[in-house]
């Protein structure tokens, strides 16, 4: 069966193997931020968090040529912006709207400009390629054999993350303190909590997650950097962790949706649907706003969410 | 539960004999002027309960915040199990058996309950809730609670709630408990199952203090009763002085070590009730509201406030006296009842209209509801008025009148602040007080509600605040006065009604007052009779 001289089942396959990659760093940035957010830092640096992350890890990757060095210049990346996020907002106690918004504009410019003084500016690939493996008779079901069983190392790994992060969340003291910290940091404190230690980790943490995710798009997706990459992606994760109800396993089912939404939009200019290009680029932003109405008043935000604390001042 | 008190009770057979597990010894606290705790001992025995009653403002709160670890005293020092003992935080407080139930309770609403009463306790990384588990649903079950381990703590009760909150405390081991105005926020049913809770926690050897002043309550409940008074310790009735008297005597030794003594207040300077009550201002007819969390906390209430009075409402914080407040100016629905004004029935109309027929009131809460502390004094004086000429017409405000009338105000009534545009919150409490009163009597209202006007005003101030109510009335209007601060009452008002559980339970002209009817009635709403009520 084809449609428009493409083979249906190809089409299907390309838009699920597309969508899942697409959904890989929303959902890694997203399982991050659900630490910032339940610990109560309103984390809008995550955008930039996340930029840093795709290029500092594109810089080791091309450097080292090492997809593993790459990796871990974006954790670096984006823990670097973290750390500076929670010095103001937790430490210095500044508004973290404000402090966040500022961040996701410093790694905006700091990115750019690192990237004209040392690559001239020009798109350069890094030269990794992330080593894949096919799982014997589960990669040979038609449509979803190639699209899920047949893929990079480091994507089943990201997706093995999300049952980790539910169990960190539910199931350790520390996941307990997080989400007292950022429902009632007076109460958590009373019991014993350290609550600027555990504010500090959980900031950490949703750095480390959006460094990652950026890196996996500039190392193991795309292989090159360009000057604002993550277009708005990490806004996007923010937004998918607030729908997605803090819950990790909710979140990664709204970072799919998201991703297939992404790839349909991909899928039908290949088919060509004559429909222009720029309003199929718009399916995701108007999924979320949709997924925004449809929850309206059904999320209850951290009750101390973007509000710093100070032991005694209530 | 009223015969519980009477019953002599056999000695107890751990504790009486046996170490202190606490002693306070001289302890002292002062914040800035005030001397909250003055030398106070305290001495608190294992498998007794013991009530610490006091008015409010008589240092029962600062002295449990300093076995808690909640302040530093300046002076003095405390004993556990005849050891002296060093606690500066809360949790060393806990770490070493000492566990606080404060009024405003420290659960986390989204956490489960298991998850509330494990959260801070030290161990492993992951969390082992098997083995709390199974501890706790001993404790649910002793504890009469009907809930899971996993129930979130947001849709308990407040009774429930409580008994978590203790729970807490106790799964770490807690042998001395504290508990600040524990009944407070319960119901009747509730308030029951709690003293049974206590009552046998006594009898596991824990030693348990209660902060109250609910005097029957105290009686009801306590083996021992210390009773404080501005910040110094005037009483204890130890057991054996308990079960020797009847109930009557003890309430009766009890309100004389509250109140007794106090000087006549006759004659004061501020005092005057010169003018014979004219014709009627307000009136209202058997009002009821009902409370923040929905439970009736005026009842049935009747009052008629004349031209030239005014009238004073007594009573411990707590019994519908801030919301009586609301109910007369507009801010709270009244449930049944009505409210007239001059004649006019204006129930539940409305603040702008019930404003407009003439009532102003001042709230106690100064910096919350009063004003808008980011901006400039001058801004805050025409809170009420900027939409009247001639502070705005159409859009736009006129600075320079707003300016004007806020210099008069700060000029007449002695507002201390640099200029009528610095910001409020660099203002002194006393100072935002005269400014809120000095907007509201700019509205030239008849009738003046004033709640806690005076509190944690300076004797001078707290005097010039008390004498412009007093002139409010000699003018031909009439001020309703809520305090808690009997003193000022006894001083300034000519007539003293006094509220008890949402009711008012006795109205008394100048003249007549006596103070401690009056104790008696605020600390358990009924006269003394001389024989068991």
């Amino acid at each position: 069966m084809t449609l428009n001289g493409i083979d249906v089942t190809d089409f299907l396959t390309a838009m699920l193997a597309t969508g899942l990659l697409r959904a890989v760093p929303l959902a890694i940035a997203s399982l991050g931020d659900v630490f910032a957010q339940k610990a109560g830092l309103l984390n809008l640096g995550i955008e930039g968090m996340m930029l840093s992350g795709c290029f500092f890890g594109f810089h080791a990757a091309y450097k080292t040529e090492s997809v593993v060095l790459g990796m871990l210049g974006g954790i670096a990346g984006g823990l670097a912006m973290a750390l500076l996020f929670g010095f103001l907002t937790i430490h210095l106690r500044v508004d973290q709207v404000l402090v966040g918004l500022a961040i996701t504009i410093f790694a905006a410019g700091l990115t750019g400009y690192l990237f004209r003084d040392w690559y001239g500016g020009q798109n350069v690939a890094a030269n990794v390629r992330a080593r894949s493996i096919e799982i014997p008779l589960l990669s040979d079901i038609p449509i979803i054999g190639p699209a899920i069983f047949h893929r990079q190392i480091i994507f089943y790994i990201c997706w093995a993350l999300v049952p980790v992060f539910a169990w960190l969340l539910y199931r350790t003291r520390f996941g307990l303190n997080v989400r007292a910290v950022g429902e009632s940091p007076f109460a958590a404190d009373a019991a014993g909590v350290n609550v600027i230690r555990t504010r500090y980790l959980a900031i950490g943490l949703a750095g480390v997650m959006a460094g990652f995710a950026g890196a996996f798009l500039a190392v193991a997706d795309l292989r090159i950097f360009t000057i604002g990459m993550t277009v708005g992606q990490g806004f996007i994760a923010l937004a998918i962790t607030m729908l997605g109800g803090w819950n990790p396993w909710r979140i990664a089912a709204g970072a799919i949706l998201f991703g297939m939404l992404n790839a349909l939009g991909d899928s039908l200019q290949i088919v060509g649907v004559g429909i222009r290009t720029e309003f199929i680029g718009m399916l995701p932003y108007i999924g979320i706003m949709l997924a925004l109405v449809v929850l309206a008043g059904k999320t209850q935000l951290p009750a101390s969410l973007g509000v710093p604390y100070a032991r005694g001042q209530r | 539960m009223a015969n519980d008190a009477l019953t002599p009770r056999p000695p107890l057979p751990d504790g009486r004999g046996g170490e202190p597990r606490v002693e306070m010894l001289g302890i002292s606290k002062r914040f800035g002027p005030v001397l909250a705790n003055d030398n106070v001992d305290l001495t608190l025995w294992p498998g007794e309960i013991h009530a610490v009653l006091g008015e409010n403002g008589a240092g029962k709160t600062t002295l449990m915040n300093v076995l808690s670890g909640m302040y530093q005293p300046d002076d003095g020092q405390i004993l556990l199990d005849g050891q002296p003992a060093v606690i500066k935080t809360p949790i060393d407080a806990l770490e070493q058996g000492i566990g606080t139930v404060y009024q405003h309770f420290t659960l986390v609403p989204n956490l489960s309950v298991i998850e509330n009463v494990v959260l801070g306790t030290k161990t492993g990384f992951r969390l082992d809730l098997g083995n709390a588990e199974r501890q706790l649903q001993t404790m649910l079950a002793d504890f009469a609670l009907n809930t899971t381990p996993q129930t979130e703590v947001r849709h308990l009760s407040i009774g429930q709630r409580q008994r978590i909150e203790i729970i807490k405390v106790l799964f770490r081991g807690t042998r001395v408990l504290l508990l600040d105005e524990p009944t407070s926020v319960l119901t009747p049913v509730e308030v029951e199952g709690l003293f049974a809770i206590l009552r046998r926690l006594r009898e596991q050897g824990v030693a348990v203090v209660i902060i109250t002043h609910k005097l029957d309550e105290a009686l009801d409940l306590s083996d021992r009763i210390t009773v404080l008074r501005q910040g110094r310790k005037v009483g204890v009735l130890d057991p054996e002085t308990l079960a020797a008297s009847d109930r009557e005597t003890s309430r009766l030794r009890i309100v004389e070590l509250m109140f007794g003594g106090r000087p006549s207040s006759e004659g004061s300077d501020v005092a005057s009730g010169s003018a014979a009550p004219g014709e009627t201002l307000l009136t209202l007819s058997a009002i009821s509201a009902d409370g923040d969390r929905g439970a009736p906390a005026v009842k049935n209430l009747s009052l008629d406030l004349h031209r030239g009075e005014v009238f004073g409402i007594a009573g411990v914080d707590g019994n519908g006296q801030k919301e009586l407040g609301e109910v007369i100016a507009g801010q709270r629905r009244s449930t049944s009842g009505s409210l007239a004004i001059d004649g006019r029935t204006l129930t539940n109309q409305g603040v702008s209209a019930i404003s407009r027929a003439g009532i102003g009131y001042v709230t106690d809460d100064r910096l919350g509801e009063g004003s808008v502390p980011g901006q400039s004094v001058a801004e805050n004086a025409v809170l009420k008025t900027i939409g009247l000429a001639p502070f705005s017409r159409k859009f736009w405000l006129n600075r320079k009148a707003i300016e004007r009338h806020a210099e008069a105000l700060i000029e007449q009534f002695d507002v201390r602040t640099p200029s009528a545009s610095t910001q409020l919150t660099l203002l002194s409490g006393g100072n935002i007080q005269k400014l809120l009163l000095a907007r509201e009597l700019a509205m030239k209202p008849k009738v003046l509600v004033c709640n806690k006007p005076t509190y944690g005003l300076d004797i001078r101030t707290a005097q010039f605040v008390l004498k412009t109510l007093r002139e409010q009335a000699n003018d031909g209007n009439a001020v309703l006065l809520i305090s808690s601060e009997l003193d000022e009452l006894l001083d300034v008002s000519d007539r003293l009604g006094v509220m008890y559980n949402g009711e008012l339970v006795a109205i008394f002209e100048r003249g007549e007052f006596d103070v401690e009817t009056i104790g008696q009635l605020m600390l358990t709403g009924r006269r003394a009779t001389g024989v068991a009520a």
